[in-house]
């Protein structure tokens, strides 16, 4: 195996985003478990720089690690954020959830260690931006409107919700 | 020089010449923070018909900045009893680390870069969106009311703004058919973009400032109804940290503006160009930078209802009849 910069690198980011991942499920304040969310997010946009896809890094980065987390540490801060997790539940149970692990970890190793991906020369990875433009004004065209619609459903609905609260308010 | 060295097989000499070329950059932006903060105080004296720092070093108080550092770093290091230690920790780490990152891709002159990616502006907008966490999150960990209001302005504030922010450079991109930074200067050649793009320039430049936290728009530190904002319970160099990541940000911002709208490193008129590219570049980039201090000085802060109506009513819709009215012209007449 060589030991190249990009190895050194997505090891890194690797780790950063997988201990990100285990803190999640670990921590006992929901505040912390926030912020090793956004490391997560953070790292996976990095890998998705070693993979050139930079328009996506940077997209993951500003919804994802941006605005997405914000509105959750917004929501837990405006309501009770003193919960601490439930108890630890029994033994039976941890083994079995090791067992569990440990035959998905086999079997994903079987499944890739002898995967053989075709190497196949894309141009994919120069002016990657431009190509997700066009790729989404010409053939996902349909795709892309019905989204847009969704959103605008969404925004229009949530107007709404916020505009009925008000009245209910002060009608009291 | 850095294309070559990123391709180049890694090592430690290798990683030694990256340690060392971040470190200079800091320096700079240092060197900056300490002068700029002075050249701050001194605008402001004057505009305010006083004098500003004149004691520690010398007639211009050249010292003054360096003697405020210092102090900050000796002052003793105080959590609160009450505060999440951990977060409260690493929450000035989190709003300064961005503020740096986010000068990696900015073209000072049309050599010293130090990462020419495609998507620089995006890359910009969406790194520097990170800092909010830094204030919220420090907001929150001082367990202390004033702090998360703080925190929360700040949060409600920088979402609110990146939006008008990100849409007044769509014209930019439009016109220049690029994220990328270096081309968007090499594109502004033949007439800066704050000619051909006035109503984004404007737009930007205020979201800029409420991105930046300065007044008019300094409500999640403003210091007569939050006593400081979000980093209330801080102190000596965590909380130097704070204002290090702002007039990081006062750098980077300023650089970005000279970068998108004032044509970069390039000359105003083909016959100055004898004059090397780095000089220009600190021309406009001190220009911005006094022009920034210049509204802190005469504008009163926004009253907090105002700020939201004003960035979503009345900034975005501009900002939106801009894209619209550049692809007009750009599909008429370019």
């Amino acid at each position: 195996m060589t030991f190249s910069g990009e190895f050194l690198a997505f090891m890194g980011l690797a780790l950063v985003a997988l201990i990100g991942g285990v803190l999640l499920l670990n921590l006992t304040k929901v505040v912390h478990m926030v912020v090793a969310l956004i490391f997560t997010f953070v790292a996976i946009a990095g890998i998705y720089v070693l993979l050139s896809a930079e328009f996506v890094a940077s997209v993951q980065v500003l919804i994802y690690s941006g605005a997405i987390t914000i509105i959750m540490l917004f929501g837990i801060m405006l309501t009770k954020h003193d919960d601490e997790n439930e108890p630890k539940t029994g033994k039976l149970r941890k083994l079995l959830v090791f067992l569990g692990i440990l035959g998905f970890a086999f079997a994903v190793y079987i499944g890739i260690y002898n995967f053989n991906v075709e190497q196949e020369q894309t141009a994919l990875h120069e002016n990657n931006t431009m190509q997700i433009g066009k790729a989404l004004y010409s053939k996902y065209i349909i795709p892309f409107e019905l989204t847009s619609v969704l959103l605008l459903a969404a925004l229009v609905g949530s107007i709404i919700l916020a505009k009925n609260e008000k009245k209910e308010a002060d009608d009291e | 020089m850095i294309e070559e060295l990123l391709q180049s097989s890694p090592g430690w000499a290798n990683f030694a010449i990256f340690f060392l070329l971040g470190a200079v950059l800091l320096l700079i932006v240092l060197g900056f923070v300490t002068y700029g903060i002075l050249a701050e105080r001194k605008v402001l004296g004057y505009m305010q018909l006083r004098h500003g720092p004149n004691q520690v070093g010398g007639k211009w108080g050249l010292l003054q900045t360096v003697a405020d550092v210092l102090k900050l770093l000796l002052k003793e290091d105080i959590i609160p009893k009450a505060a999440d230690k951990p977060l409260f920790i690493i929450a000035p780490m989190i709003a300064f680390a961005p503020s740096f990152m986010v000068l990696a891709t900015m073209p000072f002159t049309d050599k010293f870069q130090f990462a020419d990616i495609g998507v620089g502006l995006l890359y910009y907008i969406a790194v520097s969106g990170l800092t909010v966490f830094g204030m919220v999150l420090g907001g929150w960990a001082s367990n202390n009311k004033y702090a998360l209001l703080g925190g929360m302005r700040a949060a409600a504030q920088m979402i609110s703004y990146e939006i008008p922010l990100v849409m007044s450079v769509l014209g930019v991109i439009l016109l220049t058919g690029s994220l990328n930074l270096n081309e968007i200067v090499t594109h502004q050649e033949h007439g800066w973009f704050i000619l051909l793009q006035p109503i984004g320039f404007i737009v930007f430049f205020i979201a800029s400032i409420a991105e930046l936290n300065r007044t008019p728009f300094d409500l999640p530190e403003s210091e007569n109804e939050l006593v400081a904002g979000y980093h209330v319970e801080y102190s000596g160099f965590r909380w130097a940290f704070f204002m290090l990541a702002e007039y990081v940000y006062l750098f980077a911002m300023s650089a970005l503006i000279t970068v998108v709208f004032l044509g970069g490193w390039l000359a105003p008129f083909s016959f100055l160009n004898f004059i090397p590219g780095a000089v220009w570049f600190a021309l406009k980039f001190s220009v911005v930078v006094f022009i920034y201090i210049w509204i802190r000085a005469t504008l009163p802060r926004f009253r907090a209802d105002r700020l939201m109506e004003f960035g979503w009513k009345v900034l975005l819709p501009i900002a939106l009849a801009n894209i619209f009215l550049t692809a007009l012209l750009k599909s008429l007449f370019f």
